[in-house]
């Protein structure tokens, strides 16, 4: 009994410790609160500890050389554990507790559409969220009107590189390999729609997440004749594939869509993975953009470790100049309203590493394009300018 | 064994389950984020619901399920889709996306008049990622794995809309759930359900039908699920797949142990322990551990939360009621205790 | 025709290989459950720590003597197969000594618990990061008249065969197994014949850890990174171990070998030619181990208790 009350009085301490009624939610005179959800402890948790690395980062540029219009970026995360039930309930928390001014760069698809109706109901806005499913800028669902997406959608993802595929080689036989879920839906309306639109057929092969063996489907793309393929997968997916297809003697054009980019795949593959394109929507890390020459800047300033040092790393960091340049524009006394009128004002802005991003109040998906990268001789490179 | 709990007098327990389920009354004039704690409650009364009900199949039956999930997914997405996409009130499809996943339970529970024991707990497991399977492929209706928005529920002309209606709803419902639970435990069904538990092959003797009452158990969970799936669907508008994995069904079970085996009060403290621990303590406390260590890594929550639910079990294996008991009887008898049965 | 015939074979062998890493922790699975009928839901997170601890032990022996060598990777065994011993002592001293007498479930809720922890702490220790493990095997694949098989694939194969039949050796002529086998069946007439209890407990567990980490290094490098998600293939392994029936060490091996070559061809030449198979790829195996059951409500192997009032 005795623990029991003592539990109930400390629930009631915790509640009451933090309650001050601010006339903005999350702005005061020296600070901004920002609410980021990660997935901190999941399958996704390695770029939960990466993301807000690299956002952090930039506030910290950003808090040093004064804030936004006098005002210190800070930035509370939360794990959902790649679960769209405790993602609403961390947003909740994010909300409700610590009243923050607006969620940023919340990652999974599940998670960010599960926000929806919460983003709705309080006004909140969610800024670049990350993922790359074309579904997050789809103007008819709810609250789209204050969802920011930055990325090119896996739909258009997979329309360009067929469209790449077949200015190549008009008789190409395209097979792609997809996981089976929401991402690979997404994967799957891009391939429908460029079916249809080229009158290509795409031999379509899944695997379900957290698969260990690939033989089956890279069996299948052989007796299919196919010789180019597209892996819309993460970065176990796309190694234990070209290692297969190397060992069963079948020597396709490998591509794939954004989450492939990572330069672990090419380290991984080793030998099968060379000449592997992927598709990304916005520069690499390592390039001469000029958001990316300042992050490498910034990152040898702050002595940022450099095994966090990356593509998802960066990711944060280009997210987080994005939405600086939201606060920038939301002018001096900012409220939420007027953060998603000032990001709508963006209009073929360069961020210096994301292709020119423009928001409308009827268009909220930012970029449409990617650039091609592919590895040579172990080394990502750059053989495209922006495709769309 | 668990009869015994019924024989003591523990009033205490409904007056703490009432006292946590009130608190927001109290809390609300003093601290805005009370929304916060009551909005996890809300997910608890869901979850109350299920738990009853997965009570009286694991803990009464002693028939284990860990796909419970998928009977609050196909109550979730049998109401979403009637009221959304065929036009049937909200009320009406309180009763009939219930009754949808209670004869679910018939077909899950037909394999339980055959295999027993962990094999009945890994047929159901399957059949958990069956079901999911069946969503995704009614993608017609279901929007497959991408999600499915969910409309504002109406009763009677009322929009529920805030988080307050969400809570009268909810609780109305678990409140029900728990005196219909208790009747149906303390009912002839009830005490057919414990013989089965007890001996398969006393109770036959005793002239009970095993293929019915499993059956009905089994269909009564689905009941209590569905239901419960319902809810969860219009107060979150937005369902997919992913909410209901195999983990949350694990989740279920260990709710359902957490709080002792075969009472319905055991299962609702359990659920309110275990959802309060995981989204609301927890995540307090690591804010707090974040004041005093700037630690990167996000594992401290999984952390604590599985350290909490080791040494509980641990060291209370007989579950939240099972301590119960033992503080009664240690101070019934104080200060005569004997010493052992304290350790 | 023969394009079809090679392609089943192709993915036969790719399946059985898939099989004997199910198999493998099949067989953790059984151990346990044949001495303590206790599931441990943490068996997958128990190979993730048995990899982990061997990548440990590569890397800081790369890191000490240079390049790796034949006699790095057997020096990392020696010392990943010792801290196996270690840690299935320990387990048993935390979780299974202190609840003996509890109710299964309550220990079955204690491995799950330990699963979470064991997540968490390996995450803790060894940073958010995935890591590159380093094979012994490299990429080399034995090739024959159009089927290949991947070197660590045959090791995979090779190691499951033979610790089956250790085990089974074990278990049925030597006087420990036979002490097993009978604590197993009544622990109480086991003890009162004067079988430690719970040193064939602890030995159980101990077993159990070292399948564990045997496993866990020869999959690491098929996963190709390494990471705790790994814990989660466990649970990919439950309906092998309760087709086979649980408890059965050669149920292990054939349940593991079924549901891993009825996995692969049903992806592979199945899907090619019936689309709506997709559909179903992820749950076929559950598809056939509800209907086994149904058949044989204890698995293929599992023996039948006969009950009594």
């Amino acid at each position: 009994m005795k623990k029991m009350t003592g539990l109930l009085i400390s629930i009631l301490l915790l509640l009451t410790a933090c309650g001050k009624q601010a006339p903005a939610p999350g702005v005061t005179d020296t600070e901004i609160l920002i609410g980021n959800i990660q997935d901190l402890s999941g399958p996704m948790k390695e770029l939960g500890a990466v993301l807000p690395a690299g956002s952090n980062l930039y506030f910290r540029h950003v808090n040093e050389q004064g804030g936004v219009h006098g005002r210190q970026i800070k930035m509370i995360v939360e794990d959902h554990q790649y679960n769209p039930q405790k993602a609403v309930t961390s947003a909740k928390k994010l909300i409700e507790k610590d009243q923050v001014f607006c969620l940023y760069h919340v990652i999974g698809t599940s998670p960010c559409e599960a926000l929806r109706p919460l983003l709705a109901e309080t006004g909140t806005p969610l800024i670049a969220p990350a993922t790359q499913s074309g579904t997050m800028s789809d103007m008819s669902r709810p609250a789209s009107d204050l969802i920011f997406h930055t990325d090119t959608g896996y739909d258009k993802q997979t329309r360009i590189l067929v469209d790449h595929i077949l200015s190549e080689d008009a008789n190409a036989k395209i097979g792609v390999i997809y996981q089976d879920d929401d991402y690979g839906e997404n994967v799957l309306k891009g391939a429908a729609e460029v079916e249809q639109a080229t009158g290509t057929s795409i031999q379509k092969e899944a695997y379900q997440r957290g698969a260990t063996d690939f033989a089956g489907q890279v069996g299948n793309l052989i007796k299919g004749g196919v010789n180019h393929v597209i892996i819309a997968g993460v970065v176990k997916e796309p190694i234990i594939v070209m290692k297969t297809a190397a060992a069963m003697g079948f020597s396709p054009q490998f591509y794939g869509t954004s989450p492939t980019m990572d330069h672990r795949v090419a380290l991984a593959a080793g030998p099968a993975g060379e000449g592997f394109i992927a598709a990304n929507f916005a520069n690499l890390w390592n390039s001469d953009a000029p958001g990316a020459v300042e992050y490498r800047e910034l990152c040898a300033k702050y002595e940022v470790p450099e095994a966090y040092m990356g593509m998802y790393h960066f990711y944060g960091f280009i997210t987080a100049k994005v939405l600086v340049e939201g606060l920038e524009r939301a002018g001096k006394n900012p409220t939420r309203k007027r953060l998603v009128n000032g990001l709508e004002t963006l209009n073929k802005w360069d961020s210096g590493a994301f292709p020119p991003i423009t928001y409308s109040s009827s268009d909220h998906a930012g970029t449409e394009s990617v650039v091609l990268v592919q590895v040579k001789e172990g080394v990502q490179t750059v053989i495209s300018d922006w495709v769309d | 064994m668990k009869d015994r709990y019924e024989d003591e007098n523990l009033h205490w327990i409904p007056v703490l389950i009432t006292l946590v389920i009130l608190l927001p009354f109290v809390i609300q004039g003093l601290t805005y984020s009370y929304k916060y704690y009551l909005f996890v409650l809300n997910i608890a009364g869901i979850y109350i619901i299920l738990t009853v009900g997965l009570d009286l199949l694991s803990g009464y039956t002693g028939l284990i399920s860990l796909g419970h999930a998928a009977f609050l997914a196909i109550g979730a997405y049998s109401s979403a889709i009637l009221v959304d996409q065929f036009g049937i009130p909200f009320f009406l499809s309180m009763i009939i996306s219930p009754l949808i996943a209670g004869l679910f339970g018939l077909v899950f529970g037909f394999p339980a008049l055959r295999i027993t024991g962990m094999y009945l707990g890994l047929t159901t497991m399957g059949f958990g990622f069956i079901v999911k399977r069946l969503i995704i492929a009614l993608r017609e209706w279901t929007h497959g794995a991408g999600g499915l928005d969910v409309s504002y529920p109406v009763i009677f002309g009322y929009t529920i809309r805030t988080d307050w209606d969400n809570y009268y709803l909810i609780y109305f419902f678990a409140v029900l759930a728990i005196v219909a639970g208790r009747r149906i435990g303390k009912s002839k069904i009830g005490r057919a359900f414990m013989a089965i538990r007890d001996s398969e092959q006393a109770a036959e003797a005793s002239s009970v039908n095993l293929a019915k009452y499993k059956m009905l158990a089994f269909f009564i969970s689905g009941l209590f699920a569905g239901f419960a799936g319902v809810l969860f669907a219009h107060t979150n508008h937005f369902i997919s797949t992913d909410h209901f994995d195999m983990l949350l069904s694990i989740y279920f079970i260990i709710m359902v142990l957490v709080g002792g085996v075969s009472s319905i009060y055991g299962a609702v403290l359990g659920t309110l322990f275990i959802v309060l621990l995981d989204n609301l303590f927890v995540p307090l406390l690591e804010d707090w551990i974040h004041v005093f260590f700037n630690t990167e890594t996000g594992d401290i929550q999984s952390l604590i939360f599985g350290l909490v639910m080791f040494l509980f079990i641990i060291f209370q294996p007989m579950g939240l009621y099972g301590m119960w008991l033992k503080m009664r009887i240690y101070w019934k008898l104080f200060p005569f205790n004997p010493r052992k049965r304290f350790t | 025709m023969t394009e079809l015939i090679t392609g089943l074979l192709q993915e036969s062998i790719s399946g059985i290989a898939l099989g004997c890493i199910y198999a493998l922790i099949a067989l953790g699975f059984t151990l346990i459950y044949k001495a303590t009928e206790v599931v441990n839901f943490a068996q997958g997170e128990l190979m993730m720590v048995g990899a982990y601890v061997n990548f440990f032990f590569v890397t800081t022996f790369i890191s000490s003597a240079g390049e790796p060598t034949l006699w790095t990777f057997i020096v990392a065994l020696a010392g990943s197969i010792i801290f196996a011993l270690a840690f299935g002592w320990l387990l048993d001293l935390i979780i299974n000594r202190p609840m003996k007498d509890e109710p299964i479930f309550s220990i079955i809720m204690a491995t799950i618990s330990l699963s979470i922890i064991l997540r968490a702490l390996v995450a803790i220790i060894a940073g958010p990061m995935s890591l590159l493990p380093i094979s012994p095997f490299g990429e080399g694949v034995f090739s024959f008249g159009g089927i290949v098989i991947s070197i660590l694939d045959t090791f995979i194969i090779g190691s499951a065969v033979i610790l089956v039949i250790l085990f089974y050796y074990f278990f049925n002529k030597t006087r420990w197994g036979v002490a097993m086998q009978a604590t197993s069946e009544d622990p109480i007439a086991a003890q009162l014949m004067g079988i430690p209890v719970n040193r064939v407990n602890s030995l159980v567990w101990i077993f159990s850890a070292l399948v564990a980490t045997i496993s866990g290094i020869l999959l690491a490098p098929k996963l190709s990174l390494l990471d705790t998600t790994m814990g989660f293939l466990g649970l990919k392994a439950f309906p092998a171990a309760v087709l086979g029936g649980f408890g059965s060490i050669a149920g292990a091996i054939v349940g593991g070998v079924i549901m891993g070559v009825i996995e692969t061809i049903s992806i592979g030449t199945l899907s090619f030619h019936y689309v709506w198979i997709k559909e179903i790829n992820d749950i076929i195996v559950w598809i056939v181990l509800i209907a086994v059951l149904m058949i044989k409500p204890d698995g293929l192997f599992g023996v039948e208790k006969v009950k009594k009032v």
